[in-house]
């Protein structure tokens, strides 16, 4: 019974299919949260970006391909949960290859100071990236229903901030549970291997 | 060939799932999320309250008095359309509650418990205690996605209920809201109400929508007042839901489902 709970007795496919649930649950658990707002989880109205932190968790310790593919698809979810025009997935993308190449750098260890500051930038990045495209919108269709210029600048200021507060400070949240996760999954696989 | 085979038989899994993934991501954002917000509404089911809180604010005198004056006016009214042979629909709304605000803040949107089984339809006027929330813009089996006034994408065709002069009213994120004038020299002042227009083509004309807090006339290219909106919309718990009766509503819908 106990060797049920054990994952060092679980074959390779029942391992590879509990690690794939798990963590497709963990992208429900962010896509649910997203739309409450919980006392104490906002600021001027805005929340965590939870999308941008599960992006940022999976990249840390992965290639920039597999960061862009979870940017690609976490950016299609959120562009079905609210607007799909201009889309998240550019930006999220962005964000998971540029996470993944900067833990190449060997000064940015792995733990959650160093996780929340890194969400911190990834959000402002983020946010950035979305003002361009709305400002692109904006100009190549200036009698068309998107903000001014002027406004979607000064709402970025607001977004950024906030959003990359919260977010890093939501961020360990996330990264606990699903880097001890995954580290165990990876332990198994090495002594199933030897 | 061979290469390729091998190639396949070593990452052929990797990329179907990868495919897969993909696949199903660009599924729930045509499908506009349905699954998402159906599940999230099951969940949040037992967070909802329970009594309807708009019963309790009705508890208090004053607003019983004006009920009864509104219910005057409102039969006199009818008798003079009866007179005048001026027919239009009226229909009682849906109450809806508010289960979710909007999954990222560069859209201002709320999510309502309500859907096409309960008679929601895309395109209906959302309206709160006080005047005018949104629109609907997505409907699910029983969710709703709302955008709100307050959204910057959003344009309302309004009019100063005192002088009738006519604007733009622009959402400006957070819980304020612009009034842009057509005129260069509008006469209004602070205190001013303000209710949709008959140009609106979204929603029907006299809903209110607010009041006039500050007006700058000197504001390039046209004249601006801000605008307090009446409805508590940073606070919105339960909502009207009431179907739209302008004739361009239908082409809008249409518009949309393409």
């Amino acid at each position: 019974m106990t060797r049920l709970f054990d994952p060092f007795f679980w074959s390779p496919s029942l391992r590879r299919s509990l690690n794939w649930g798990i963590t497709a649950f963990s992208v429900l658990v962010c896509l649910l949260v997203m739309p409450t707002r919980i006392p104490g989880m906002e600021l001027l109205g805005v929340g965590p970006n939870w999308m941008l932190i599960w992006v940022v968790v999976w990249s840390v310790n992965r290639t920039a391909w597999e960061g862009a593919i979870a940017g690609l698809t976490l950016g299609l979810i959120q562009d079905a949960m609210t607007a799909p025009d201009p889309t998240h997935a550019f930006s999220l993308a962005i964000v998971g290859i540029l996470t993944a190449r900067l833990h190449k750098q060997r000064y940015i260890q792995e733990d959650f100071i160093s996780v929340a500051l890194i969400v911190f930038g990834m959000a402002v990045i983020a946010e950035t990236v979305v003002a361009l495209q709305f400002t692109l919108g904006s100009l190549s269709n200036p009698t068309g229903t998107y903000p001014t210029l002027g406004e979607i600048w000064l709402f970025h200021q607001q977004i950024a901030l906030c959003s990359a507060i919260l977010s890093s400070l939501w961020a360990p949240v996330i990264y606990y549970p699903l880097k001890r996760w995954w580290n165990l999954m990876e332990t198994v696989e090495q002594a199933q291997l030897s | 060939m061979l290469t390729v085979r091998r190639w396949w038989g070593r990452r052929g899994l990797q990329v179907g799932l990868i495919a897969l993934v993909l696949l199903i991501a660009w599924g729930l954002r045509q499908n506009q999320g349905g699954v998402i917000y159906e599940l999230y509404r099951w969940l949040s089911l037992p967070f909802q309250s329970e009594q309807d809180t708009r019963s309790a604010a009705l508890e208090n005198a004053t607003l019983r008095e004006m009920q009864g004056r509104l219910l005057e006016l409102e039969s006199q009214n009818q008798q003079l359309r009866q007179l005048l042979d001026y027919s239009s629909e009226h229909t009682d709304g849906i109450v809806a509650p508010v289960i979710g605000r909007s999954a990222d803040h560069w859209w201002q949107q709320i999510i309502l418990g309500r859907g096409r089984s309960n008679g929601v339809e895309v395109g209906d006027i959302v309206s709160g205690t006080g005047g005018l929330v949104g629109r609907v813009t997505h409907v699910t089996p029983n969710t709703s996605r709302v955008l709100l006034i307050t959204d910057p994408t959003s344009q309302v065709g309004v009019t100063i209920s005192r002088t009738r002069v006519m604007g733009v009213l622009r959402g400006q994120a957070g819980n304020r809201a612009v009034m842009q004038f057509f005129e260069k020299e509008p006469n209004v002042q602070a205190g001013d109400t303000i209710a949709t227009s008959s140009i609106s083509q979204l929603f029907p004309a006299g809903i209110p929508i607010g009041q006039v807090e500050s007006v700058d006339l000197r504001k390039s290219p046209a004249p601006e007042a801000v605008i307090e909106l009446s409805s508590p919309i940073g606070y919105l718990e339960w909502v009207i839901v009431s179907e739209n009766t302008t004739p361009q509503s239908e082409s809008i819908e249409s518009e949309m489902a393409e």
